[in-house]
């Protein structure tokens, strides 16, 4: 909704479209030599949130953490943006579970 | 999308605004519907009421929005700490002075209405029919009061960010004990 053109890049898809399931990492490859590595490895956990939430956090960021700053950035309250930072720390909380 | 966007505003601009700004707004709002509220008779003795009475000075029409106003913001700022730590007074006293701006539109319909005296009424209630500004604000007042409570759920739910059945009682409860509050306040000190 508010990062129009973030939407246009292509997702890294964390769930199984079969079954919904986590997905894992198998194969990663070094685009220089060809190297391939396989294993089972977990995604990073800010690559399950949404593309919204990964770009929230990266805003947070670049603002030194200031919500005050957020919400002139975005054109929203002070508690607005509060609330969607309490939302994404309760989806973190819940994929540490 | 745009009226979608537009009508959302209308019962919820606390995604836009807060804090000082919507202080500075509500009051400002909530002064001119206290000095046209005066002209028009209309007085605003509680912390959702608005009724028409006898004539009041200036002093005690600003009074009233006075304690209207610390009641909402002090009970709903105790009622949001049962429920939630993690919000700031000012958010939650600017929207909810904010959340009674509909009451200016009362006031500005109360300048063309005449009230009939109380023995005139009861003595031939059709009266009220015969005065269309009567109707017309007793009309509007129900869908404005309705607005204000919409208006303060709103300015509650996005100043708490509390979520849940806890929050509703807790906002309802708390709108209840700031009207019984503030009547009790403006009946002893006006």
């Amino acid at each position: 909704m508010l990062y129009l053109q973030q939407k246009n890049r292509i997702m890294l898809p964390v769930y199984c479209p079969s079954c919904h399931a986590q997905l894992k990492v198998k194969c990663l490859k070094c685009e220089s030599c060809q190297t391939e590595v396989n294993g089972s490895y977990d995604l990073p956990l800010l690559a399950l949130l949404s593309l919204d939430d990964q770009q929230f956090i990266l805003q947070f960021v670049k603002n030194s953490g200031s919500l005050k700053n957020m919400a002139n950035e975005l054109k929203l309250s002070y508690p607005t943006v509060r609330n969607l930072l309490n939302e994404i720390i309760l989806t973190i909380e819940k994929y540490e579970k | 999308m745009k009226n979608k966007n537009a009508l959302r505003y209308i019962y919820n601009p606390f995604e836009k605004i807060a804090g000082w700004q919507a202080l500075i707004y509500g009051l400002i709002i909530a002064c001119l519907s206290g000095w046209i509220g005066k002209q028009a008779g209309l007085m605003f003795d509680g912390a959702i009421d608005a009724h028409f009475g006898n004539e009041v000075s200036y002093y005690q029409a600003f009074m009233m929005l006075f304690i209207d106003i610390a009641c909402v913001g002090a009970v709903m700022y105790l009622a949001g700490l049962l429920v939630t730590r993690n919000f700031r007074f000012i958010d939650l006293l600017g929207t909810m002075t904010l959340a009674r701006a509909p009451y200016l539109l009362l006031s500005l319909t109360g300048l063309f209405v005449t009230i009939p005296e109380t023995a005139e009424l009861l003595a031939n209630p059709a009266l009220i029919f015969s005065n269309p500004g009567f109707l017309i604000f007793i009309a509007l007042s129900f869908p404005a009061i309705i607005w204000v409570i919409a208006l303060m759920y709103n300015a509650w739910k996005v100043s708490t960010g509390a979520k849940g059945s806890k929050m509703i009682i807790a906002f309802i409860a708390g709108l209840f004990v700031a009207e019984v509050i503030s009547k009790i306040l403006i009946s002893i000190l006006i």
